[in-house]
């Protein structure tokens, strides 16, 4: 059954034909081109499909893509309409990544939580990242550059040439 | 000491903003145009089997199928080490979830819906699922064909049995030292399957085009090998090496898991088998768990000798590998272990025996630490019981058994300069080793726990890195390398190097990923060696432009070559200080005359390493005579643990890892490997485990049971401590550190265990319900309560 | 992935038009967060004819308190009862059980309704519940009905709800006394797991208690042996290792993957004495603060 969804997509209203069996995550990558949520257990567990609906990270991998109809999802993509957020530059300063596969859906939740909660502690930091999976950095580099950008860091950020 | 304007430094990634801008692509990132065919696989479900029949008649027929294949479709055997593998089934099957047919469809879906339609019937061989049953006298073969494989010199198949290679190590004589000895320890440890669980799964695109070109994307660590394995199984149809074209995107995450070539195989096969489409096929999470490398598991029998004193005066360490359904790949972890099985000791007497067992379980692979991390969990737990029974300190024991330079090591061959001893004393001070420490909470009970560690590079002796290196007009670089950027920080690396030599700063230096067709040959990225083999290339190609520049200056300008230096990306002179040209100005220009003719043109270097002092030879017997391995990377690691004697669990308040890096090129992305490192061995340890049931299939597939580290799974503080005594031949002295940070993991662990509670666990993982259950055992789980309540 | 089954999507603004759409078909599923279903399309577990996507009836969407009854509609998010003051202020252990329900990005999307639904046994909402005595609302074309929430559960993803009926919300009763409750849920790490064994409890200012198990049972049950022999005492370490005693002859944990019946067993016991002790010590205002985990 193919039905028209419409939706606002990083401030742009796009329409699209889909599929009732569609997922969120697979249309915005195969058919919109928006390729920064990733696949990378499509269950749910990993959070490299991350992105935010009305406001909310959500896995895009447990999302119809039918659901999302007269709603805002935002990716990375969308997150940098005016080049890279303060986060993003911390996290560029801490090498809170490596090999980089994870790195738009945590993004994209330590956004949401110093949008929800300004000055988190560390444990609450632990907490909002602890739905995306990260196997290089050992997260230590992830906590820290958060920790760093809300005034909380040991001021270890540094000036990378 | 030299002074270094990059080299030493915490230089920016270069690949950082493509990273966290989302600019870097992954190979499921890439497009394919409406062309783009899906490949969805038949797997086996069975774990042992002859394929009686393969019909496909009702996957053919659903719209939008474009191909059915079967392994009768490539009946090519295929390897690294040894040609053990197929591209898809032959005859028999060997592990639940092996690939038995594809099919290929115009869309994912299509090809699901129809690859559950094919059907196969298979006659059932009683499953091989341990060692035990796979060395009985009378076990059923699961490579009956082995004798007539081709595998590389240094590996000893057993013919008419399931050892598919014996690595065996004899040194001194053990019969005697053990009898002569004031005590004796043996005992056996046992280490089960783990997943790499990189967070990107595997992935291939394969087109073969009209003209007989096949070209592949993959998701890889080892783009050359690819390339050089794909036209070896697929000669027969006409491609030869320069028709193949492998091209390796940004990698998400390897940890040896896309190392050599396990599923992309497919990738290249079904391209050819439907010409002028491209060919998708994407592994699911489970399929990353069951059909990629796993690593091997292990069953370890030591027995160890030391005198009253504290010497160690013999080892005998029996490692038994359960390598699973193919070894093409794993046999070498087997051989890699064996050959290192005594640990960083001086040991006078050895005898190690390393076997690669088939079994009807997924094929055993490498994965970050080959071999290693297993041995090691055994070895270091026995040396700590060993230092505990003769009532001396475990690091002080450690101490003096503790290999030096120059020491002859297993094999004959001596042991590089190292730091070892330096890292022995800056871990154990970092750990405040011999402070006592209690919990104030009677249920906590406080823990410490010591290993030494090394690692070699296990790689073929003629194993080798080559580098392009192009000027631009701005005098920015391009560098071509083939070593992979898995997340380690590979190119920002490379451009330190080549910015060292040549002054131009990282930030004007760009890696691209590589493309066999112009990046120059690479072995793969593993084994700790790229910093160093390529490292070693990307330096030798910085050089040869520099002396090209040099020769340039000689030649057009007519300047003392010898007086002239590269500084701010300028060449001068040290005889005439006013003497300053601009690399930009002639790099690719070349030098104007005044007769308006020009010399020289654009500069490009080219570097390449191979170690030519290695040599896998030996004689089969004690191994005795070779050099395997380049040089070892050595350190030593503590952790500090907070039991709750209630439930097991435990928390890391504090661990530490001193490793000897020859010298730090980068310390922000060697800390980098550190914690990150620490962390997924701290897994294996505590709750990582691949559980299988009674007929071979892989119980937890999926995150959801099989367990990998979240951001509230670290420990409160991780300290990298770099030791720097450099490895002469390492490039700026550096060597590799990869894997090492993880080696050590299970046995601080074990050790930190039985310190707090006074309890061996000798099998991994040691999970908080282990801990109870052997307190519980031991009857020490009911006098830990009653003290509990008596304090109380 | 995209879903290899088949199926019509309907996404009513009434509730009669969604009652229809489920009654009048045999295999319809509602789909709320869809963190359990979506899992199980993939999988093929679930393979409905329609799926009836409750969203837009934004009068499921309320966390409501009033008659002294707390009211969870069906599309109340995990996320949302952490962000409600009344939850914090008058319902600290819903609030505690919802902290501990995955994680964030899981959170946003999962109701409670929906994880009373899926029904598996170590569900978190399970135990929850149980000792608060609430009951589960549904709507059918035939009317309302209440089903207490021991009647609720059936069996392995199995529970009494009919063919043609939405759970509408769930409604919680305020204590009418003072209370300190604790959740435990032991994991096999920090992060985001399946409960291998999970017990909520309740201490009532009268020295009356509730105390129900998860992952211990085909369904989450009420200790019931326990709470009469502990009601009307004053809690001291002697009562709770008699209580303990109890816990073999109330639940029946099985061996699997997580874990082993014997562990499972053992958890079930030190959870409970710790449990026990912090839901007092919350009831005396002070002991742990709510979320903190006690293993």
């Amino acid at each position: 059954m193919k039905k028209k969804i419409t939706f606002l997509l990083n401030s742009e209203t796009r329409s699209i034909e889909v599929e009732s069996g569609d997922i969120l995550l697979d249309v915005l990558r195969d058919k919109l081109g928006i390729k920064t949520p990733k696949i990378g257990c499509d269950m749910g567990d990993c959070g490299s499909c991350t992105v935010m609906l009305d406001g909310k990270t959500v896995k895009s991998c447990l999302v119809l893509a039918l659901e999302v109809e007269g709603q805002e999802v935002t990716t990375l993509e969308g997150l940098m309409k005016d080049g890279m957020t303060p986060l993003q530059q911390t996290f560029h300063d801490f090498n809170s990544f490596q090999c980089g596969f994870c790195t738009p859906g945590m993004v994209l939740s330590a956004t949401e939580l110093i949008n929800k909660n300004p000055k988190p502690n560390r444990k609450e930091i632990q907490e909002a990242l602890s739905g995306n999976l990260c196997r290089c950095t050992g997260y230590i580099p992830i906590i820290e550059a958060v920790e760093d950008l809300i005034g909380k860091g040991k001021g270890e950020g540094k000036e990378k040439g | 000491m030299t002074n270094y304007k990059y080299i030493g430094k915490s230089a920016a990634r270069v690949d950082g903003i493509a990273k966290i801008s989302g600019a870097a692509r992954f190979v499921d990132d890439l497009d394919f145009g409406p062309n783009l065919l899906f490949a969805a696989i038949v797997e086996s479900s069975v774990a042992h089997a002859i394929i009686e029949k393969i019909d496909a008649s009702e996957a053919e027929k659903m719209v939008g199928v474009v191909k059915v294949v079967t392994g009768k479709d490539f009946p090519y055997r295929f390897g690294l080490y040894m040609h053990d593998r197929y591209i898809l089934a032959q005859d028999r099957v060997r592990f639940v979830g092996e690939q038995v047919a594809a099919v290929i469809a115009r869309d994912p879906k299509t090809a699901k819906k129809a690859a559950k339609l094919v059907d196969v019937k298979y006659k059932e061989l009683s499953p091989i699922l341990n060692i035990e049953e796979a060395l009985k006298e009378k076990s059923v073969l699961i490579h009956p064909e082995l004798k007539d494989y081709t595998h590389v010199p240094w590996f000893f198949p057993k013919a008419n049995t399931n050892v598919a290679h014996l690595r065996k190590v004899r040194k001194g004589d053990t019969n005697k030292a053990f009898q002569e000895a004031d005590f004796v320890f043996e005992d056996t440890y046992t280490v089960p399957r783990y997943a790499h669980c990189a967070i990107e799964v595997h992935g291939a695109i394969g087109l073969f085009d009209h003209s007989g070109r096949l070209t592949v994307w993959t998701a890889s660590q080892s783009p050359h090998t690819q390339r050089h394995l794909f036209a070896e199984a697929l000669a027969p149809l006409g491609l030869s090496h320069k028709d193949v074209r492998v091209i390796t995107p940004y990698v998400g995450g390897g940890f040896g898991g896309k190392a050599g070539v396990s599923m992309e195989i497919l990738g290249a096969a079904l391209a050819t088998a439907v010409k002028g489409n491209p060919v998708k096929i994407l592994w699911s999470r489970a399929q990353e768990f069951y059909n990629t490398y796993q690593r091997q598991g292990l069953t370890a029998k030591i027995k160890l000798s030391c005198k009253k004193d504290g010497t160690i005066t013999a080892i005998q360490n029996n490692l038994f590998w359960d390598a699973g359904a193919y070894v093409e790949y794993g046999a070498n972890v087997v051989n890699a272990a064996g050959l290192s099985a005594t640990g960083p000791y001086r040991i006078p007497n050895i005898e190690i025996n390393s076997y690669c067992i088939y079994t009807n379980l997924p094929p055993g692979g490498p994965y970050r630490g080959f071999g290693y991390s297993e041995f090691l969990f055994g070895l270091e737990s026995q040396i700590n019981e060993a230092a505990k029974k003769i009532k001396m300190d475990p690091v002080e024991f450690r101490k003096k058994n503790a290999i030096r330079s120059g020491d002859k090591l297993s094999y004959g061959a001596s042991m590089n300069q190292s730091g070892l001893a330096e890292a022995i004393e800056k871990a154990a001070e970092a750990i405040e080793w011999g402070k006592d420490e209690k919990s104030n909470d009677p249920q906590k009970a406080i823990g410490k726990g010591f290993s030494l560690f090394w690692k070699a590079p296990a790689m073929p002796p003629n194993a080798s890195s080559t580098a392009f290196l192009k000027f631009n007009e701005d005098a920015s670089l391009n560098i071509l390398v083939s070593g992979m950027e898995i997340g380690q920080g590979y190119q920002t690396v490379m451009a330190q190097i080549a910015a060292e030599v040549l002054t131009v700063p990282p930030e004007k230096i760009r890696i691209e990923n590589p493309d066999t067709d112009r990046n120059p040959y690479e072995w793969q990225t593993v084994a700790s060696h790229v910093t160093w083999g390529c490292g070693n290339a990307v330096k030798r190609a910085a050089e040869d432009a520099r002396e090209q520049i040099f020769d340039l200056i000689e030649r057009a300008l007519d300047k003392d070559r010898d007086s002239l230096f590269l500084k701010d990306e300028m060449v001068m002179s040290k005889k005439e200080p006013g003497f300053k040209l601009p690399l930009k100005n002639f790099v690719i220009a070349g030098i104007g005359k005044d007769d308006g003719t020009f010399r020289g043109g654009p500069i490009v270097g080219r570097g390449m390493f191979m170690p030519e002092f290695a040599s896998a030879l030996s004689d089969p017997e004690t191994s005795q005579g070779g050099k395997p391995n380049v040089h070892y990377t050595v350190g030593a690691s503590a952790i500090k643990i907070e039991i709750d004697k209630e439930t097991g669990k435990i928390k890391i308040p504090k661990v530490v890892l001193a490793v000897d890096v020859g010298k730090a090129l980068n310390p922000d992305l060697i800390k980098g490997q550190v914690t990150g490192g620490l962390l997924q061995g701290i897994a294996t340890v505590l709750y990582e485990d691949m559980r299988f049931d009674e007929k071979g299939k892989l119980l937890n597939p999926n995150f959801a049971d099989y367990k990998i580290p979240t951001a509230m799974d670290i420990p409160d503080e991780i300290v990298s401590i770099l030791v720097e005594v450099p490895q002469p031949d390492g490039p700026f002295g550096a060597r590799g550190v990869g894997e090492h940070t993880m080696i050590p993991a299970a046995p601080i662990i074990a050790n930190a265990v039985e310190d707090a509670l006074g309890i061996r666990i000798k099998s991994m993982p040691i999970t908080a319900e282990k801990i109870v259950l052997e307190l519980k055992k031991q009857g020490l789980f009911e006098q830990t309560k009653e003290e509990y309540i008596d304090n109380k | 992935m995209s879903i290899l089954q088949d199926f019509d999507y309907f996404k009513p603004t009434t509730i009669e038009f969604a009652i229809d759409l489920i009654s009048n078909n045999k295999n319809a599923t509602i789909l709320a967060g869809g963190t359990d279903l979506i899992v199980n399309l993939k999988e093929g577990t679930a393979t409905p004819e329609i799926v009836v996507d409750i969203k837009s009836l934004k009068d499921l969407k309320k966390i409501e308190f009033k008659d002294n009854c707390l009211i969870i509609g069906a599309l109340v998010t995990f996320t949302d009862l952490l962000e409600s003051v009344v939850i914090k202020e008058k319902f600290p252990l819903v609030w505690e059980v919802s902290k501990t329900v995955a994680s964030v990005g899981i959170r946003n999307r999962a109701t409670m309704v929906g994880n009373i639904c899926s029904a598996v046994p170590c569900l978190d909402s399970g135990p929850l519940l149980c000792v608060y005595e609430a009951d589960v609302n549904v709507r059918s074309s035939k009317g309302k009905r209440k089903i207490p929430i021991k009647d609720w559960f059936l069996g392995n993803k199995k529970t009494a709800l009919k063919h043609g009926e939405l759970v509408t919300h769930i409604s919680i009763p305020f204590p009418n006394q003072k209370t300190g409750g604790c959740y435990v849920r032991l994991g096999r790490y920090c992060g985001e797991d399946l409960a291998q064994v999970n017990v909520a409890l309740l201490a009532f200012a009268n020295n009356a208690y509730r105390i129900a198990f998860g992952a211990v049972a085909p369904t989450p049950l009420r200790a019931n042996k326990i709470e009469s022999f502990l009601n009307g005492k004053k809690i001291n370490d002697h009562l709770i290792e008699q209580a303990k005693e109890l816990i073999p002859d109330e639940i029946s944990p099985i061996t699997d993957i997580r874990a082993t019946k014997e562990y499972r067993m053992h958890m079930a016991k030190v959870m409970f004495e710790r449990g026990i002790k912090t839901a007092v010590e919350r009831l005396n205002g002070d002991g742990l603060e709510y979320g903190e985990s006690l293993v």
